[in-house]
């Protein structure tokens, strides 16, 4: 489904390399984790995937469904069916909740020549989809993320993802703010979503998500490049012994 | 035919305009007086720095004269459903009878020409009473040739539930033309209105729009006056709205500028006693060529006042904003609480703002915060939103009819916001 064959990208007009040489494959049914120190360049890495125009690739490719997305706008890639939950989600005052999730579900509808929903029928969607996540509907009527605690945000973004229905997902550090009860709805959320013809990856620094989300593949990302990869032990590893003791070994 | 800027000229257009006039003969020879000796502002005056007049004074406008009206145009589509019957009409600055209509309002008001009400003792003692602006001569332009007008009288502890409009509709006309829109309203008492000022050209011609409104408001009097100028994009349109309030009184306006390739407009709100509340918000959406320019003046000259401008702009292509807002605050003046704030967004590389807050405040115990922000849509709201699907286009679009949305939502009258939603999304996908 996604093949990234080695990805380097830089911020838009600067030298300095962030990802230098990423190499990962997702195919549909599964569930990878990527975990890694801080600044090792994991959200950027979801960031190029999803089209952000402040980076710029500089050599290699992104390959998804075996079409070649490196070069296109990040309406395009969502409408192929990428989707990003933001690590800190965009405040956007003036626009609510619903108005974005319409906006979206019909564009993607459109671009996939499939049948757009009018407002009665996007509103009986929206409000069975909200069981999902166990969200309040009166969030569907708040500017987007305006206001939502660090735990609401993320957990609309999980809900967006619930209403989009993408083909590929990159959570990242979707964990992080919540807390123990809000961890499990939300988990309990993916799963439900997560079947045999999409495809998750998680980027997180807890274990603790693990538990929840069953990945079937854990990679490991330094300094810009995916520099281990292998099942959920690997995340065991990390826990008890830390990236020190791995980048040591490594070398 | 005249040149405004030219002494001789400007001297053949009195001679012209009071030829025509009956009503309010001091008044007329009193701003005959005042254009002789007050000069036409330049860009060499400081208040004038940003705005050049030189597109009229260079122009020649002329004046319209009621036969040549055209009593038989369809203005069904700019009515509103919620004054169909509390509804003025202006074509060209005359008022016309058949397309107006006033019935069942509370007894005792008036909603009616001043020239109808000449010898109303409020038309006396208010007509031009409280239009004291120096060294002006657009508020004399008006005094000397404004036709019909309006005048609103509410009587004590009166409320009008039903918004009164008054819609100036400007026509296609062989020549350029000057219009004097004029407005008097009178709030006795505790009474209560909401005032619906429309301008609104119907093709896209030249003219000179002239409005001069003067608002008194009794003590607990509460006015919501919204002023929506959508007039044609080569027309110029100068405006002084003012407003005097006694204690315990509220005034809340709201401008909203879409049309007009010059519109300058002078608002003004004086506080004529303790404990007043009064509002001059704007909207200002603006494209193209077109100069938008507020100078406005909050005057707190007693304590306890509390006053708000939130003045939101957002200009495209080569379009200019320019805003400067005055505060006044007298000596004795205490426990003033007055809030500025000029945003804007600009969403060309062309586009130009100035702005300034101007203070000048007397009193030791008050609050004053002013502010500006100048700037762009956010790059991380925009890929956020095209990171769900939408175009940039689309995205784009959105976060202007955002940053709009709130003034909109402050116009208290249902088909009026709905208006306004219209002409925002006009503005954002014009192409
Ligand atoms: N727009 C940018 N401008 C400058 N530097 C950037 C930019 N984006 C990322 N970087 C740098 O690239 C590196 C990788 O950042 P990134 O956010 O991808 O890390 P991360 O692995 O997600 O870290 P964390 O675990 O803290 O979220 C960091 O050193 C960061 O400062
Ligand atoms: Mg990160």
């Amino acid at each position: 489904m996604l093949e990234i064959k080695n990805l380097h990208a830089v911020v838009e007009g600067e030298e300095l390399e962030i990802l230098k040489g990423v190499n990962l494959t997702v195919n549909k049914g599964e569930i990878h984790a990527i975990m890694g120190p801080n600044g090792s360049g994991k959200s950027t890495l979801s960031k190029v995937v999803s089209g952000h125009p402040e980076y710029e690739v500089t050599e290699g490719s992104i390959l998804f469904e075996g079409e070649d997305i490196t070069e296109m706008d990040a309406d395009e890639r969502a409408h192929l069916g990428l989707f990003l939950a933001f690590q800190y989600p965009v405040e956007v005052p003036g626009i609510t909740n619903k108005t974005l999730l319409r906006e979206a579900y019909n564009t993607i509808a459109r671009a996939n020549e499939r049948e757009e929903l009018d407002p009665l029928e996007f509103e009986d969607y929206l409000v069975s989809k909200l069981d999902v996540i166990e969200m309040k509907d009166e969030f569907l009527n708040r500017s987007i993320n305006t206001g939502f605690s660090g735990g609401e945000k993320k957990k609309n973004e999980i809900f967006q993802m619930a209403v989009l229905n993408p083909r590929l997902s990159f959570l990242d550090e979707t964990d992080s703010g919540l807390d123990i009860d809000a961890l499990k709805i939300v988990s309990d959320g993916v799963n439900k979503i997560a079947n045999q013809d999409n495809a998750i990856v998680m980027i997180t620094h807890y274990q603790r998500l693990l538990n929840y989300i069953k990945p079937d593949f854990v990679h490991v990302m330094m300094n810009g490049k995916i520099v281990k990869s292998g099942d959920i032990s690997l995340a065991e590893e990390l826990e008890a012994n830390g990236y020190d003791q791995m980048q040591k070994e490594l070398a | 035919m005249v040149n405004v800027a030219d002494k001789q000229s400007l001297k053949s257009f009195v001679d012209t305009s009071s030829a025509e006039i009956k009503y309010f003969e001091s008044l007329r020879e009193e701003a005959k007086k005042l254009l002789e000796i007050r000069p036409f502002p330049t860009k060499r005056d400081e208040e004038w720095r940003f705005t050049d007049l030189k597109s009229i004074s260079n122009g020649y406008f002329k004046p319209i004269i009621k036969d040549q009206l055209d009593t038989a145009l369809n203005l069904d589509e700019y009515h509103l459903p919620e004054a169909k019957k509390s509804r003025l009409v202006f074509i060209n600055g005359h008022y016309s009878q058949g397309h107006s209509c006033i019935e069942g309002l509370p007894d005792g008001v008036i909603v009616d020409t001043i020239t109808n009400n000449e010898n109303h003792p409020k038309v006396k003692e208010y007509l031009a009473k409280i239009t004291n602006y120096t060294d002006d001569v657009f508020v004399p332009l008006n005094d000397l040739s404004f036709n019909d007008g309006t005048f609103i009288y509410v009587p004590k502890e009166v409320e009008i539930e039903q918004p009164i409009h008054i819609l100036n509709v400007f026509t296609n006309m062989e020549v350029a033309y000057f219009a004097t829109p004029r407005v008097l309203f009178v709030g006795e008492m505790y009474s209560k209105a909401t005032i619906i000022e429309e301008h609104v050209g119907l093709a896209q011609n030249q003219y000179l729009n002239i409005p001069v409104n003067e608002f008194r408001l009794y003590s607990g009097a509460h006015v919501h006056h919204a002023r929506i100028q959508r007039d044609s994009k080569q027309a110029t349109h100068i405006s002084r709205p003012i407003a005097m309030l006694d204690a315990h009184a509220e005034y809340h306006s709201y401008t909203i500028c879409l049309g007009a390739k010059l519109f300058r407009n002078e608002p003004r709100v004086i506080q004529n006693a303790a404990e007043v509340d009064f509002t001059v918000d704007g909207l200002v959406l603006i494209d193209g060529d077109q100069i938008a320019d507020t100078h406005s003046i909050m005057d707190h000259r007693y304590s306890y006042g509390n006053s708000h401008q939130l003045h939101k702009v957002v200009v495209n292509d080569q379009a200019h904003s320019i805003f400067n807002g005055k505060i006044f605050v007298a000596k004795d003046a205490q426990k003033i609480d007055s809030f500025q704030e000029n945003r804007n967004l600009l969403i060309s590389d062309d586009a130009k703002v100035n702005t300034k807050p101007q203070l000048e405040i007397f009193a030791d115990d008050v609050r004053c915060s002013h502010g500006a922000t100048i700037g762009q849509l956010q790059d991380e709201e925009v890929f956020y939103l095209q990171s769900r699907g939408l175009t940039e286009q689309k995205s784009r679009e959105l976060l202007v009819y955002a940053f709009a949305l709130e003034s909109v939502e402050s116009m208290a009258v249902k088909s009026v916001e709905e208006l306004l939603l219209r002409e925002v999304i006009a503005y954002t996908n014009r192409d």
